[in-house]
């Protein structure tokens, strides 16, 4: 039997922390790992709440023992009494109870993260995402080829994602908290990880480990939709850009944006910063630091070291705002 | 023992207790003493070495570099109070985090246990200093300078920015971590050689230093600890400065350790780091529990309950926290196994120290709880403590690891452990042996109130702060978006964190408040059980005025005449005949005396060198190498003079009588002398580096296919001529050992220049191998390990060559003889890890190639 | 060696346990990380090291017991009482015996958390 797939498991798993949740200050949001949307995160929530219950008991115990010992007790031990709760409570008791867990956190560890294993062999959405700093080149493979993508990952819901994970300038380490937990992307070395989003919604993704001066401005959007939407949106994000001539266009090549950013169908092919074929569908720009309007774009073109210190991407305040704006909106309408 | 031979005429009994003439004998006896041991005045104040004050100078010190980073906290917490904050800018921020940890890490957490032991560990052990009291002030004024130099990088906006680990590639690419890594890096090296000092120091006085009778099963349990303690930092230490080896290599010269295209591994740097940072949490952690296991006592007015609860606890802990390193690389993509093992080590570790809480928890059930501020502080502490304990259950589960690794979560379980187990344990024995260093008592009712900010401080800050990491809040993050669900909790976390502060400044004002009016404090104001509060108020700078014989583990306690003993010189060495300034070295054991060892006074040296070492490493921060090459000069300049002129001194006698008609050598060499413990034991911290930089070889190996490049490597001839010539120059060196005991002074001189030659020769051998095989060390990793490996065995070659330049110098100079010996001994200790290391690199480099 | 007191006793047993634990541990973790390392889909050789690991634990273990057995007859077989904290000789030896002893029960606990995980994970992962 697997521990994570029983339909009353998982309703219970989902009530429980529910409860706690609102009785506590609340655990919802979009990069909450105690609202799990996902396979691995909703058992590593339960696994939490569990340990959580169990270690406020310890801690009241182990302080109610304490403040008895300490200042309301009627008689004293004796030594032999003494070396008798040493042993039992201070030894046997917690060995107890330590190997009980570890025995069952080492029982979900295969099923946990060996399942990317399995899931290459199996099938499901591949992709590759590297971390750059301070943003996400997402490449998924299609049925025409990889499609390169930015800051935004589309799964579909129910289905496996199996994501190979690297970095080609420092480290850093993706982590989607309403889907599974964090794993680093090292450079020089390539990890794997599996999700499983459970529920559609709209999540946030970060980089967990520090990378560089603007690391916290470092996010993502992962929406997770219904199988056969995914099929239409992974078709739509294939398909060339959807402007490929005009005054906007012009700009972005006559200005050298197109030394780095690619939009396919256009003679822009800069491979170092992110893609923008379909920017303007992206809820964010600049990795989930501002929303996709056409103020933010503006702000971002004049001067993105405001934005996100350290960025590469050069500011363009020399250029007449007329242009920014037409460069903006031009962007904005790459759907 | 050696058999006496003494020129000694048997002492007169002691006159009758309170007659005119003990009267006169004691008021004689404490005039030679306080001269011998008084503490200078002016400017000269500063080279005093006693343990009293440069004990109290590194407390002060710690504390300050605390008060430092805690404000670099505030300024945190203040830009973290609401979100898309512009208080401070992202580089500011991340200096601010960086140097935050390293400096509560390495300038306080670590330094405050080693300040701490300095001034309390004689006194417990009824010893009148430690036994290398120069080396304390050589450590005190590294950390002195190193601190400074490190903390003060943030004025010029220079400080390191890449967080307290350091990680690979950021911090090793010069455009993105600028110098503030090459400050990180060399100002630390050189406190970690301070913190090894230190170890050495308190090993040797804690085993060999102890007053007479008080077998191993009597010492103090705040000795065992520090005992574990210390051991662990000669375990730990070393791969971190071998990381910063290897890590400096790749920045100055490009050397590629960690860069993954010339087949390096930031993960190495991962490993290496750990190492050392897990066994140092603990390393912090133990002393303060050390303190607890005093104060419980003390307050539950018995002995502890479980005593040998705690050995084991202390011991278990020390090895069991080695094998907790991967919990940190939970999520870098190591194999399941491997994280599995990690885990369960990580669980493990729980158990001695849940058993330590049960003994405190175990002795207060059978004593009579008085409830005063220290407890107060450790009781809170402990409270804390168990909170962090728990979330640290959590997190050793590499599954649960994975949600909470790198966000708030973990920086609430770190302060919980660290603010609980280290902080509130550390102001518990602020208030408890303040009496010790200044004769009076802290105020009561400003100790409570410092507690409660504190308390309730802490945990509003913290708190809240489980739940910002798990709603998705990465630590590290100088900013966060708004509508994320944490903007209320970081306020609150905020609010907590200068409530806690405020605390923390009502405990510093009680502690530098000036006193003048206020009356000392009675003697042993706690009536406590252990040695150290045989101290009169105020002390004498001569720690202990005789030294008691030993029966009980609370002796204040259980030996009624103990203190009148005491003070009427009634105990051993209650003199100070000679001028000298003496203590008792005892076996390890039963402590029986087996020497009267004269301990070093005042001098300007330690620091001289210490100054003229910062200066090697503060100069190559900046790669101005010349000056660099000046300081080395310079400081070997001192040191040299140092150990010319301040050990293994000949006495003016063999022998002294020290009391109870007790004769004891005054000069000992070999496994009976404390040099020798200190030699073996530094060199046991020296094999481990050495040790590290061996597993980063092999490290290699492991993920690379085809770790040496067909036809690469220094060759099988020069390596093993080098080995071949080195191992022969040990045998040399042995030679000369034997041939001073034999008395044969030419042929000492003769050995010793042979070995020096042959060493010289063995270490060009050695560096000739990769030099004509054109082995390039920027090329890939694999010549740049060899390289290091070569380097670090003839450097230590370098070493060698000096000390046997120096046995033969102190052969000439007639210091060295048949009878007086130490330098010999110590020398040949030496070489046997010298020939080890020869061994080992050189069958490595030579012969694994072949063999793999 | 050097840490003796009378009759050639040292302190160097009080950790023969734990250090067999470090040993065991070690050769446990690197084992399997060459294996896994060394060898990424070969599930046999990984098998082995899981076997490996099985029959350094069970050799572990026995020199605990060894240990444990010698810890309890220096601590007289149960017969004292701690604390140990007299000024005698034999007392001192005792509470050697004693620490010793339970050090060794927690190096036992220790071994057997540590041979879990090759109980319990099937596979390197990848």
């Amino acid at each position: 039997m697997t521990p994570l797939l029983s339909a009353t498991q998982t309703a219970a798993r989902r009530t429980l922390p529910l409860a706690l949740c609102l009785a506590a200050a609340g655990c919802s949001g979009p990069q909450s790992a105690l609202d799990p949307a996902g396979r691995e995160a909703e058992t590593v929530a339960h696994l939490f709440f569990v340990m959580t219950i169990g270690g406020a008991v310890i801690w009241l115990a182990v302080i109610a023992l304490a403040v008895y010992a300490g200042g309301f007790k009627q008689r004293t031990l004796s030594e032999e009494t003494g070396q008798r709760l040493i042993l039992w409570g201070g030894a046997v008791v917690p060995t107890l109870i330590l190997a009980a867990l570890l025995a069952y956190a080492l029982w979900l560890m295969p099923d946990l993260r060996p399942w990317t294993r399995e899931a290459m062999a199996e099938g499901g959405v591949k992709g590759h995402v590297t971390a750059e700093q301070y943003w996400w080149r997402v490449r998924m493979e299609g049925p025409g080829g990889p499609v390169e993508s930015a800051n935004e990952l589309i799964v579909p819901v129910g289905q496996r994602v199996d994501l190979t994970l690297t970095s080609p300038d420092v480290i850093h380490s993706f982590w989607i908290p309403a889907l599974a937990g964090k794993i680093d992307m090292i450079p020089g070395r390539t990890n794997r990880i599996t999700l499983r989003a459970d529920r559609p919604g709209v999540y946030r993704g970060v980089c967990a480990e520090f990378c560089g001066e603007s690391h916290a401005l470092m996010a993502f959007t992962v929406r997770a939709v219904p199988p056969q939407e995914h099929a239409a949106l992974a078709a739509a994000e294939a398909r060339p850009a959807a402007v490929t001539s005009g005054e906007g266009l012009r700009l972005f090549l006559e200005k050298g944006c197109a030394a780095c950013h690619a939009i396919r169908g256009t003679e822009a092919r800069g491979g170092v910063g992110p893609d923008l074929t379909h920017v303007g569908s992206r809820p964010t720009i600049a990795a989930a630091t501002l929303p996709n309007d056409q103020a933010s774009r503006e702000r971002f073109l004049r001067n993105p070291d405001a934005v996100k210190p350290g960025v590469r991407m050069p500011g363009y305040d020399m250029l007449p705002p007329a242009e920014i704006e037409t460069l903006a909106r031009f962007l904005g309408d790459l759907k | 023992m050696t058999a006496p031979t003494s020129d000694i005429e048997a002492r007169p009994t002691l006159p009758e207790r309170d007659s005119p003439a003990d009267l006169e004998r004691r008021r004689t006896q404490e005039v030679r003493l306080r001269k011998a041991w008084e503490t200078p005045s002016g400017w000269h104040y500063w080279t005093a070495v006693n343990n009293t004050e440069v004990g109290v100078w590194y407390t002060a010190t710690a504390f300050a570099f605390m008060l430092f980073a805690g404000v670099l906290a505030l300024i945190m917490r203040a830009q973290l109070a609401v979100p898309e904050n512009d208080l401070v800018s992202a580089d500011f921020y991340n200096q601010a985090f960086t140097l935050h940890g390293t400096v509560m890490m390495f300038l306080f957490s670590v330094p405050i246990f080693e300040a701490v032991a300095i001034v309390i560990l004689p006194q417990m052990l009824g010893a009148r200093d430690l036994p290398f009291p120069r080396l304390s002030a050589f450590g005190f004024w590294s950390f002195v300078l190193g601190g400074v130099f490190v903390c003060g990088s943030i004025f010029f906006n220079a400080a390191p920015n890449t967080g307290w680990f350091m990680y690979p590639p950021l911090a090793t690419d010069e455009k993105q971590s600028g110098i503030g890594a090459d400050i990180w890096l060399l100002g630390l090296s050189f406190i970690e050689v301070a913190s090894i000092a230190a170890a050495v120091e308190l090993i040797v006085g804690t085993l060999k230093c102890r007053p007479p009778g008080m077998r191993i099963n009597l010492i103090p349990l705040f000795a065992w600890y520090i005992l574990i303690v210390a051991g662990m930092i000669l375990f730990a230490f070393p791969p971190l400065i071998a990381g910063d080896i290897l890590f400096e290599m790749e920045r100055m010269f490009d050397w590629p350790f960690f860069d993954p295209e010339r087949r390096g591994d930031p993960l190495l740097w991962q490993h290496l780091f750990w190492i050392f940072g897990h066994p140092e949490v603990y390393i912090v952690f133990l002393p303060a529990i050390a303190l607890i296991a005093m104060i419980v006592p003390t307050f539950a007015q018995r002995p502890i309950v479980g005593y040998s609860w705690i050995v084991l606890a202390a011991v278990g802990t020390g090895f069991l926290s080695f094998g907790l390193w991967v919990h940190h690389m939970f999520a870098t993509g190591l194999p399941t196994i491997s994280l599995a093992f990690f885990s369960a080590a990580s669980e493990a570790v729980v158990i001695p120290t849940g058993v330590q809480i049960f003994v405190f928890i175990a002795t207060l059930l059978a004593g009579r709880v008085i409830f005063a501020v220290p407890m107060l502080f450790a009781t809170g502490g402990l409270a804390i403590f168990v909170i962090g304990g728990l979330t640290g259950v959590m997190v050793a589960l590499a599954p649960f690891d994975w949600q909470a690794h790198d966000t708030y979560f973990v920086v609430a379980h770190l302060h919980y452990v660290l603010i609980g187990g280290m902080l509130f344990p550390i102001t518990a024995g602020i208030y408890y042996f303040y009496p010790l260093v200044s004769g009076k008592m802290l105020s009561m009712r400003l100790g409570k109130i410092g507690f409660w900010l504190m308390f309730v401080g802490f945990n509003v800050g913290f708190l809240p702060m489980h739940l910002t990491g798990l709603r998705g809040m990465p630590r590290r993050v100088f900013t966060y978006a708004d509508g994320l669900g944490w903007d209320w909790l970081n306020l609150v976390s905020t609010v907590g964190a200068f409530i806690f502060a405020a605390g923390v400044l009502v405990v510093v004002y009680d502690v530098v408040r000036p006193k003048g009016r206020e009356p000392y404090a009675a003697r042993n104001p706690w009536n406590a059980g252990t040695l150290e509060w045989l101290i009169g108020m105020p002390g004498e700078s001569w720690g202990v005025r005789s030294v008691p014989f030993i029966k009980s583990r609370y002796p204040l306690w259980d030996q009624p005449d103990l203190i009148r003993d005491v003070d009427e010189g009634r105990g051993l060495l209650p003199d100070a005949e000679e001028g000298k300034r003496e203590t008792l070295v005892t076996s390890v054991l039963d402590a029986e005396p087996i020497q009267c060892l004269r301990v070093p006074g005042n001098a300007v040296v330690p620091m001289v060198a210490a100054f003229t070492l910062g200066g090697v490493f503060i100069a190559a921060t900046f790669k101005l190498w010349i000056t660099t090459l000046v300081f080395c000069v310079a400081f070997l300049a001192a040191l040299i003079y140092w150990l010319w002129t301040g050990t293994s001194v000949i006495p003016e006698k063999t022998e002294k009588h020290v009391g109870h008609g007790l004769v004891l050598p005054i000069y000992r060499s070999g496994p009976a002398s404390i040099g020798w413990w200190a030699m073996f034991i530094t060199m046991v911290g020296d094999a481990t580096a050495f040790a590290s930089l061996v597993f980063g070889y092999f490290f290699y190996w492991t993920i690379h296919a085809d770790f040496v490049p067909e036809g690469a490597g220094p060759g099988v001839l020069w390596p093993m001529v080098a080995m071949g010539l080195l191992v022969a120059a040990w045998a040399a060196t042995l030679a000369a050992r034997r041939l001073n005991t034999a008395g044969r002074a030419g042929a000492v001189r003769l050995s010793l220049a042979v070995a020096t030659v042959l060493t010289v020769a063995g270490g060009a051998a050695g560096l000739w191998g990769p030099w004509t095989t054109n082995l390039d060390p920027t090329s890939d990793v694999y010549p740049a390990i060899v390289w290091i490996l070569v380097i670090w065995a003839v450097v230590h070659a370098g070493v060698a060559v000096i000390m046997l330049l120096y046995c033969l110098a102190r052969s000439l100079a007639g210091r060295l003889t048949r009878e007086w010996d130490i330098d010999m001994a110590n020398v040949a200790l030496y070489w046997h890890f010298m020939a080890i290391t020869a061994v080992v690199t050189f069958g490595v480099v030579g012969l694994f190639p072949v063999v793999g | 060696m050097f840490i003796h007191g009378g009759r050639n006793e040292t302190l160097w047993p009080l950790i023969g346990p734990p250090a067999v634990w470090a040993i065991h541990f070690t050769a446990s973790y690197v084992w399997a990380a060459i294996a896994c390392a060394k060898t990424t889909h070969e599930d046999a050789i990984y098998l082995t090291a899981r076997i490996g690991i099985g029959v350094m634990t069970v050799l572990a273990l026995a020199a605990i017991a060894y240990a444990s057995y010698h810890a309890w007859r220096v601590w007289g077989f149960g017969r004292y009482e701690p604390p140990h904290a007299d000024d005698t000789e034999e007392d001192r030896r005792r509470f050697l015996g004693y620490a010793t002893l339970l050090l060794a029960a927690l190096s036992a606990v220790s071994v057997i958390f540590v041979a879990l995980p090759a109980a319990f994970i099937p596979e390197c992962t990848w």
